[in-house]
């Protein structure tokens, strides 16, 4: 066996531009496959980050009747008394801040807007003390200024700010239903915009202090929602579980950030499918790649298989000795691949590539707003690795097997 | 103090007039334009900045509470709205699909028209929501009217003040205002024509503006009107819809 190591190693040396160019094909194959899969990976982990800490929370405490009903962010099923369930929340060291969300529409009125126009939206009332022990709004707040307790402000997400044409100071109505059904009218006025790096948030968040909310919508201290954050923001059973069995949520649902962003989960599933198939026509094609020079690597070597048999070695020798030849080209290309993938991944990592143009105009699904950055998977580069050391053992299996079942002097005479 | 006394006593009686008198206006005007049953063919004139369009349809009614809508005019052909007690239904024939209008989508307004779908719920007798007071008296394009205060009984009423004018002869609206629970306009009817069919006089065409939504009016017009008359069995159902 050492022998053939040897004799292997010598023959990768004399055949050096063959060595290079097969190697250089699957480095490229697998180069492709590290990149890919590092922006793949790094979009889902941005994503999940943006859902969660500007969307979601890491949880939600809501009424049971509220969940089927989200959709039209009903104000019947409300959580009654959230200071004893933030009490509750408090004792356990969870931060938590109380929301309602309500459907209404935005009517605006051309001067100072460029239009007349009204659009149906959901407006999230937030409790400025608190909202920021959950969510990271305040740090994106481009123009104007936070909302402060006790005004009748608006906080307008960028996209539909610009959208609208709205800028800090102009007035708009929020027309909605009261608890009970009756018509309301919230006269508001723009303080700030907000540019987070959450799309859904730019393109239609609508923020209003929760106090506002409370006198207009007549919740009479009832919310819809208590936000949650934990302290390991994305791990949540735990957490979940052991708040279940307080007195004071047991009668209230508790969602966790992957049923509160379930389009995105799903979109991400999807995704995962998508990505999968691209990976795998990137493997595809480096295999085709590798194999096709594998293939005239050996078949050029045909007359080399059929003067060692004629010197007495045997078949299962003369197949290692290629099998091992090809492991080593792997091994080279899977070194080069590597190397040339985590270069590649720095940049990647570090400054990422701007989609900004693209997710503007476009849902692509992602909570990011722009600029996607890859992330190191260790697991991927051992993938990679196992990968072209493999492939190019299993591609040179078969025109190796063939060589040895050609007779001697066939081979011997092959040009 | 006696005199004052006096003053009172005589003042109690003349308030509880004018409230009983309020509500026998509003009682006389809903005995004209509520039926118990009514077969109508119309149209809704919808201006906007997009322009002028027009939409024919044929209604039936029973009471306040149910009213079926199918529009007859050729973009529309064969779409129904049905409104029970509580509930709006819509139909599309191209999609022979029923949807139950809910939350949001009542918001949503009826063939772009400043009449929304929820504007059609909940249209108990006024008397049953609103505590009534007469607030004068005023002349609307030539017609002396009673000036009508509502204020609504409960906090589940859509809109929680109305203004309603109506004539003096005829107990018949001539102009109304809607308001939000904080005071702010929300919608104005005003009546420009008036029928009488069967000895009952009600609005035959009438101007809706949605105050919120500027540059934007929808004409209602009322070309034939039956009623209390027999209408076919099972009008109001979720069945009639799909016929």
């Amino acid at each position: 066996m050492k022998f053939l190591v040897r004799l292997a190693t010598k023959n990768l040396w004399r055949y050096g531009r063959r060595t290079l160019i097969t190697a250089a094909a699957i480095a490229l194959g697998l180069a492709t496959y590290v990149l890919l899969d590092s922006m793949l990976v790094g979009a889902d982990e941005e994503s999940v980050r943006n859902l969660i800490w500007y969307e979601t929370g890491s949880a939600r405490v809501m009424h049971p009747d509220y969940w089927a009903e989200r959709e039209r962010a009903p104000l019947r099923h409300v959580i009654e008394d959230p200071d004893s369930v933030l009490d509750a929340l408090r004792s356990q060291d969870v931060a938590a801040t109380p929301r309602t969300t309500f459907s209404g529409e935005l009517i605006v009125w051309r001067d100072p807007f460029p239009e007349d126009g009204s659009l149906l939206v959901h407006v999230t009332a937030i409790d400025p003390e608190t909202d920021g022990r959950v969510y990271r709004f305040d740090q994106w707040i481009t123009e104007g200024r936070p909302l402060q307790a006790g005004e009748p402000g608006v906080v307008l997400g960028s996209w539909l700010a610009e959208d609208l044409g709205a800028e800090v100071g102009y007035p708009l109505i929020i027309s909605a239903r009261s608890r009970y059904g009756a018509r309301v009218t919230i006269d508001a006025e723009v303080v700030g915009i907000l540019n987070s790096p959450n799309p859904v948030i730019n393109r239609g968040g609508i923020f209003l202090p929760l106090d506002i909310a409370d006198l207009y919508l007549d919740m009479e201290g009832a919310v819809t929602q208590i936000d949650l954050r934990f302290a390991d923001y994305a791990r949540v059973e735990g957490p979940i579980a052991e708040l279940k069995q307080l007195p004071a949520l047991r009668d209230l649902e508790i969602a966790d950030w992957r049923l509160l962003g379930a389009d995105y989960i799903a979109m991400m599933e999807a995704d995962s499918v998508g990505s999968g198939i691209i990976l795998f026509l990137v493997f595809v094609i480096a295999a085709v790649g590798v194999s096709n020079t594998m293939l005239m690597t050996i078949f050029e070597r045909t007359r080399e298989i059929g003067m060692m048999r004629a010197l007495g070695m045997d078949d299962r020798a003369i197949r290692n000795l290629f099998l091992i030849e090809a492991a080593g080209i792997g091994l080279i290309g899977a070194a080069a691949g590597i190397l040339l993938g985590a270069l590649g991944n720095i940049p990647m990592v570090r400054v990422g590539i701007d989609y900004s143009a693209m997710f503007r105009t476009m849902d692509a699904g992602y909570r990011s707003t722009g600029v996607l950055y890859g992330a190191w998977v260790p697991s991927t580069f051992v993938i990679a690795a196992l990968m072209g050391v493999a492939l190019a053992v299993i591609v040179a299996l078969v025109p190796t097997r063939r060589a040895l079942r050609m007779d001697i002097p066939r081979a011997l005479s092959r040009q | 103090m006696k005199a004052l006394s006096i003053i009172l006593l005589a003042l109690i009686p003349a308030t509880t007039l004018m409230a009983q008198s309020a509500e026998e206006i509003i009682t006389r005007m809903e005995r004209n334009q509520v039926h118990d049953t009514s077969r109508m063919e119309g149209r809704l004139i919808i201006n906007d900045r997009f322009g002028s369009r027009t939409s024919s349809f044929i209604s039936y009614a029973r009471g306040a509470d149910d009213a079926l809508i199918e529009f007859t005019s050729a973009g529309e052909r064969g779409q129904k709205v049905l409104r029970t007690r509580d509930e709006v239904y819509l139909f599309y024939p191209d999609a022979a699909e029923l949807i139950r209008l809910q939350g949001a989508a009542l918001r949503d307004s009826m063939l772009g028209s400043d009449v929304s779908y929820e504007d059609m719920t909940g249209n108990r007798a006024l008397l049953d929501n609103y505590r009534v007071s007469l607030d004068g008296e005023e002349t609307i394009n030539d017609h002396p009217t009673f000036r009508v205060k509502l204020e609504a009984r409960g906090r589940n009423v859509a809109y929680p003040r109305q203004t309603i004018w109506v004539d003096r002869e005829l107990f018949v609206m001539r102009r109304a205002e809607q308001f939000s629970a904080n005071g702010r306009l929300l919608k104005e009817v005003e009546v420009k024509e008036t029928m009488e069919v069967s000895g009952l006089t009600f609005p035959s065409r009438m101007v809706i503006r949605d105050v919120l939504k500027r540059n934007s009016s929808t004409e209602f017009v009322i070309d034939k009107a039956e009623v209390n008359i027999s209408l076919p069995r099972n009008v109001f159902s979720l069945e009639s819809l799909r016929w």
